[in-house]
């Protein structure tokens, strides 16, 4: 991808692109914003102490995320990030699969995170040559949390697969549950030749290459077994009966009172 | 069926660059790669941390004036005759207020044992300006330490985390009038 | 339900003076004297029994107390109504977590492992704040919470971070740093509820009905009925009484409640001229009792969580400790300890 010699501005724009961008951005807001709220649910459940205040960590940080891409996509159309996360229905968010699921053991746990941190690595070391200046800044500034998610995930990956015979079991078991789901964090979705055209978004053909490759050799490494089950290539606007559940939850107190201030 | 806690690590702490590092309290941990990440999550909630050290609360001799005059015989201690000169660095209180750090790094000896090397702490005089209180005593190769290129993802992101400082809450003014206005539209 | 016998018979740690040694009473003196100058008493310094066995009373119940206390206010993380809100409300447990490590390392720098304090907690051989044994009811709870509860804990632990023994002065210290940040957030919430919608409104003051004796109670019994204090005050563990600091509260915090269009849920307040102390009425301490007994709303729910996360979370504590040694089996042998 080229770097924009100068910074693109919305009005730049063209209907077609900024949907694109739109429909990206809420991806990864989507993602980040389901799997921080999976994260926090380990808060004061956690294997001892020093975990509870990892978890709480990550699940600030992947909710600061969040955040920060709602926030792009209010720079461009206006909608506030609040309305958007407690105001729309399950059909109309567009996380993958994976992060909606409940949280299971912490086998489950820290394998999820770091299927996705890994993705998300890779895709932010793309985006800081964004030609679409305020995703490149933003994918600066987030991607220095990412390197310490992916550290403490992939420890503890480590470490419960070499550990005893009853950690490697339950990492098994995770590896068979969420690997078939991974695969659809690659989905391309409609707008994705624009994007990639204009520079604003990396290829997905690639991103998954270099996801597979690194997780291939990492969790071999550890006489884990990639389970050989059909990938879910559904698209993002599918969802688990998991998710209606989550938002349910999540949203209670907000629609309870829409005009409120919080 | 046996628990554990895993054991403890005691958690050493540099503000910035230039600053002594500083002995904050432990965590636990099962080996030191954790401990440093759970250290960082424990220690570094909010600025500034500029460097990390972690070392297995076993390899650190500590030992207060008081404790050294009960019992006069702390430094004897049979070492074997072929133990290595080693690298020992030495934290001290010299002062009873009240503060979140328990010792000051304030240099370095060398030494083959943390006995030995508190004794010649003592002995050389370079550390006892003032009477010192609380001595800690950790051979520098029982140190695992963040690097350089841990600033970046370990440390800086507490900066952003504004909300977790007690000056992000300005004063929320209550306004009485405005709640009236409301309550009467509300009918 | 004490944990440690008030007449001991063996040393816990090699300086802890017991009552039958021959130079008890003259290390006594000297261990006073120390305490007079406003010197630290460290581990490892000579310290009469009964300051140990204080401490470690005190120091674990308030451990303990920091992570239960994650409890309540966790349970409504997933509820928050708002993604700053939820931040707010993920940090604040993160630091009662944080609070509850620098106050175990207190209490293990007297010689208990966390293991042994986590157990006697689990196992209902230990007591922490009342307070968290009551339910979370509403979203305006969680701010009340901040408010009130925080308030004081505040009280308190700025008091506490005077107290004569280094390790527990120390983590009040950190503490206080960071708790002044969970009191702030919970008044500017409650200030908004209760100029906010009638539900909101009615939610602030609900809350405020149902945390305030609670919170009350935080500071324990009256004076006269708290037969530890008088060591604690001598050997400042404690430098304020019990009824000096719930008034201090009661005097800072009525006329915020107030101006906020509260009602402060006790009919026999009212505010004396000449004294300025605002006068509360009578505390149920039958309830109090009950509830510090087990016999609380929420005591057995709050225990069978804390439990099933240990449990749980045993096969994760066995495998990275398994891991741990076996790399170390291959690095080779360990070093002498200190």
């Amino acid at each position: 991808m080229t770097t924009a010699t100068t910074p693109t501005t919305t009005t730049t724009l063209d209907t077609e692109l900024l949907q694109a961008l739109v429909d990206r951005l809420l991806a990864m807001a989507d993602d980040e914003v389901i799997l921080g709220h999976r994260d926090a649910e380990w808060t004061g459940h956690a294997p001892i102490l020093e975990e509870d205040i990892a978890m709480a960590n990550l699940a600030q940080d992947e909710i600061g995320h969040a955040l920060i891409w709602y926030q792009l996509i209010e720079d461009l159309t206006g909608q506030d990030p609040d309305q958007m996360v407690y105001f729309r229905d399950a059909p109309a968010y567009r996380n993958v699969q994976m992060v909606e699921l409940p949280k299971g053991d912490w086998a489950f746990t820290m394998l999820r995170q770091y299927l996705f941190d890994l993705y998300e690595r890779l895709l932010l070391d793309r985006l800081l040559t964004s030609a679409y200046r305020p995703l490149a800044d933003a994918a600066a500034k987030i991607r220095r949390e990412e390197i310490y998610h992916y550290r403490h995930t992939s420890t503890w990956v480590e470490r419960l697969a070499l550990g005893t015979d009853e950690s490697h079991r339950r990492m098994q078991a995770a590896l068979d549950r969420l690997w078939p789901f991974a695969a659809q964090l690659f989905v391309p979705l409609s707008g994705d030749a624009a994007l990639l055209a204009a520079g604003f978004f990396p290829a997905m053909d690639e991103l998954r290459a270099a996801w597979q490759e690194a997780v291939h050799s990492f969790l071999t490494n550890m006489n884990l077994t990639l389970p050989q089950t059909r990938p879910v290539t559904a698209e993002r606007d599918q969802h688990t009966h998991w998710l209606p559940i989550l938002l349910g939850e999540m949203q209670m107190v907000a629609r309870i009172e829409p005009d409120a201030a919080w | 069926m046996p628990d554990t806690e895993w054991p403890r690590y005691e958690v050493f702490k540099q503000d910035r660059p230039g600053r002594p590092h500083e002995a904050v309290g432990t965590i636990h941990a099962p080996d030191p790669e954790m401990a440093l990440l759970n250290a960082r999550d424990v220690f570094v909630r909010r600025p500034e941390c500029y460097n990390l050290w972690v070392v297995p609360q076993d390899q650190v001799l500590t030992m207060t004036r008081m404790e050294m005059e009960l019992n006069p015989n702390w430094a004897d201690e049979a070492i074997p005759e072929d133990a290595p000169m080693r690298t020992f660095y030495v934290f001290t209180r010299q002062h009873h207020r009240r503060s979140m750090v328990a010792a000051t790094h304030v240099g370095e000896i060398q030494a083959r044992h943390h006995r030995e090397a508190l004794r010649k702490a003592l002995e050389s005089g370079r550390f006892t300006d003032k009477p010192v209180y609380l001595w800690m005593i950790v051979p520098a190769d029982a140190v695992t330490s963040s690097g350089e290129e841990d600033v970046e993802p370990m440390f800086a992101p507490a900066q952003d985390k504004r909300y977790r400082d007690q000056s992000y809450y300005g004063g929320l003014i209550f306004d009485k009038n405005a709640l009236k206005r409301r309550e009467r539209e509300m009918g | 339900m004490s944990t440690f016998p008030s007449t001991p018979t063996t040393r816990p740690l090699p300086n802890v003076g017991l009552p039958t040694d021959p130079d008890y009473e003259q290390r006594l003196a000297e261990f006073e004297a120390r305490i007079e100058d406003g010197e630290k008493i460290e581990p490892g310094d000579w310290m009469p029994y009964e300051y140990w066995r204080q401490l470690v009373r005190m120091i674990s119940q308030h451990a303990h107390s920091e992570v239960v206390g994650m409890l309540p206010e966790g349970a409504w993380i997933p509820r928050s109504p708002s993604l700053r809100r939820k931040l707010i409300l993920i940090a604040k447990v993160q630091d009662e977590a944080g609070h509850g490590q620098y106050l175990y390392h207190a209490a293990e720098s007297l010689g208990v492992d966390r293991d042994t304090l986590i157990h006697q907690l689990l196992e209902g051989k230990a007591k922490y704040s009342s307070v968290f044994n009551y339910p979370t009811l509403t979203w305006a709870d969680v701010a009340m919470i901040g408010w009130l509860v925080d308030g004081a804990a505040i009280k308190n632990q700025t008091m506490l971070a005077h107290c004569s023994y280094g390790p527990y002065s120390r983590a009040m210290v950190r503490i206080c740093a960071e708790e002044t940040f969970h009191y702030k957030q919970g008044k500017e919430a409650v200030t908004l509820y209760a100029q906010g919608t009638p539900r909101q409104r009615r939610w602030a003051q609900d809350a405020l009905n149902r945390w305030w004796w609670p919170a009350l109670m935080m500071f324990g019994p009256h004076d006269k009925d708290s037969p530890n204090s008088p060591a604690l005050m001598r050997w400042k563990i404690k430098t304020k009484s019990n009824d000096t600091l719930r008034q201090e509260f009661v005097n800072e915090i009525v006329p915020e409640l107030l101006a906020v269009g509260l009602q402060i849920p006790d009919p026999e307040l009212r505010y004396d001229e000449e004294t300025g102390n605002w006068h509360i009425g009578p505390i149920d301490w039958d309830e109090f009792w009950q509830v510090l007994q087990g016999n609380g709303l929420m005591n057995k729910a709050r225990m069978e969580a804390r439990r099933r996360a240990h449990e749980e979370g045993l096969w994760v504590r066995e495998a990275a400790e398994a891991y741990a040694r076996r790399r170390m089996a291959r690095s080779g042998p360990e070093k002498m300890a200190a």
